[in-house]
């Protein structure tokens, strides 16, 4: 439980927070692959926001491995996975009237998705 | 107190003489420093804000290679400007085009890249725009005076996990002839959150 | 959790309010509040998802009236609380000492 000094100011600052683990877990999606969000409803936290839930997006990047924030927040561990960017169409988050071409990009982890 | 915030809403407490309980509490037992506390309000005030993003614009309009770095690795490249850490841990760099425009977004919290941009705006963080920039960017976007046309395709970024996105917007037009540092002085913050674009200076003088 | 605070595509919040030359903080008490959160972070009895999540229990309808800051303190609250550094009630009699010495 280290006290927080002014000397210790930009140290903390520059350092971070440490989300992301440097050990190797093969990744359970590649880029460019079609994704479903799962539809899960836990009572904590999540990072997976309602309106992606259930819809197929597309792989776009992979962060590499970080920890996974509903255990993260629950003291359970970090749970380290991968952590992806994925694209959703307008279309599919908002129907068919949504403009085609438009889309959002979700930050999603391994445990929140299936393949489509 | 039922004077209004900054953001609209009432006070619901006397915010002013709850945080003052718990500094004191805090401060009695030892476990906040006042210094420190000074320090950390200081640096935020004073010491990173959005000139810092400001620079990183127009390094990358002068400087391709830098720019190529800065698209592929945002973090080695804003580290290369001594911007990294808290709030920027892992951070990418999104590049608007003639043809995509760029805008970020936190529906969940108010995530933002502290480290190149300072703390984010009231507006960032007001319910407003969390609800309704992946829902209806355009409309969103008109409200900050930015007509995007029908045929530029919109990325929205929605920061649900520690990553950060700071956007590169479109070099204006006639600036072709300024330098780095002419150039850092004609950006400006909204633009590298995707919710205004850069104009040439005269057209900023047309504006106001 | 399905609370208030995912409200990406919600409808009916309004115009999104510009503010001129807005400074960092509005007042002194976000200020503190600020360094306060962030002071207390540092000492890694909880991490950012238990302090969001601390965030994201308060009541809808104050989430729904609250400003960023009022968030931090009353979610600082909360993990100062569940973190066994205080008892509601000792913040709560520090509040109206303090309070009973202003009037």
């Amino acid at each position: 439980m280290p006290l927080l000094t002014k000397e210790m100011v930009p140290g903390m600052l520059r350092q971070g927070d440490g989300f992301k683990v440097d050990i190797d877990i093969p990744p359970k999606f590649s880029v460019g692959d079609r994704i479903r969000a799962r539809d899960i409803n836990p009572e904590g936290h999540t990072r997976l926001p309602r309106y992606a839930r259930g819809r197929q997006g597309v792989i776009d990047k992979d962060y590499g491995v970080f920890v996974f924030p509903d255990t993260m927040a629950r003291g359970e561990g970090k749970n380290p996975q991968h952590l992806y960017s994925v694209r959703f169409m307008f279309s599919e988050l908002w129907g068919p009237d949504a403009r085609a071409g438009d889309s959002v990009y979700v930050d999603m982890w391994d445990d929140y998705m299936d393949p489509a | 107190m039922s004077e209004k915030t900054h953001d609209g809403h009432t006070e619901l407490t006397d915010n002013e003489l709850r945080v003052r309980a718990l500094e004191s509490l805090l401060t009695e037992r030892g476990l906040v420093d006042a210094d420190a506390l000074n320090e950390l309000i200081d640096t935020y005030e004073t010491k990173i804000g959005p000139r810092n993003g400001f620079k990183v614009v127009a390094r990358a309009w002068t400087d391709p290679e830098f720019k190529k770095r800065l698209l592929e690795d945002g973090n080695a490249a804003l580290a290369e400007m001594g911007y990294e850490g808290r709030q920027g841990e892992t951070m990418v760099v999104l590049e608007n085009t003639p043809k995509i425009h760029n805008m970020v977004v936190c529906t969940l919290c108010s995530c933002y890249p502290w480290p190149v941009l300072g703390l984010p705006p009231a507006w960032y963080k007001s319910f407003p725009y969390r609800s309704r920039a992946v829902i209806d960017p355009r409309g969103v976007l008109k409200e900050f005076g930015v007509e995007i046309g029908d045929d530029v395709d919109i990325r929205v970024w929605d920061s649900t996990s520690e990553t950060r996105f700071i956007v590169l917007p479109e070099r204006p037009a006639g600036t072709e002839d300024m330098t780095e540092e002419e150039l850092v002085e004609i950006v400006n913050r909204n633009s590298l959150i995707g919710t205004a674009l850069v104009e040439a200076p005269s057209a900023i003088g047309d504006q106001s | 959790m399905n609370g208030v605070h995912d409200m990406g595509g919600m409808h009916g919040m309004g115009p999104i309010v510009l503010e001129e030359n807005e400074p960092v903080f509005h007042a002194e008490w976000e200020r503190r509040i600020f360094a306060l959160s962030r002071a207390m972070g540092f000492q890694d009895r909880w991490n950012i998802d238990m302090a969001r999540y601390a965030r994201e229990r308060i009541p809808p309808h104050i989430y729904m009236a609250s400003s960023y800051y009022e968030r931090f303190l009353l979610s600082l609250e909360t993990l100062l609380v569940e973190g066994e550094y205080f008892t509601q009630e000792e913040i709560d009699e520090r509040v109206a000492k303090l309070a009973k010495e202003e009037a």
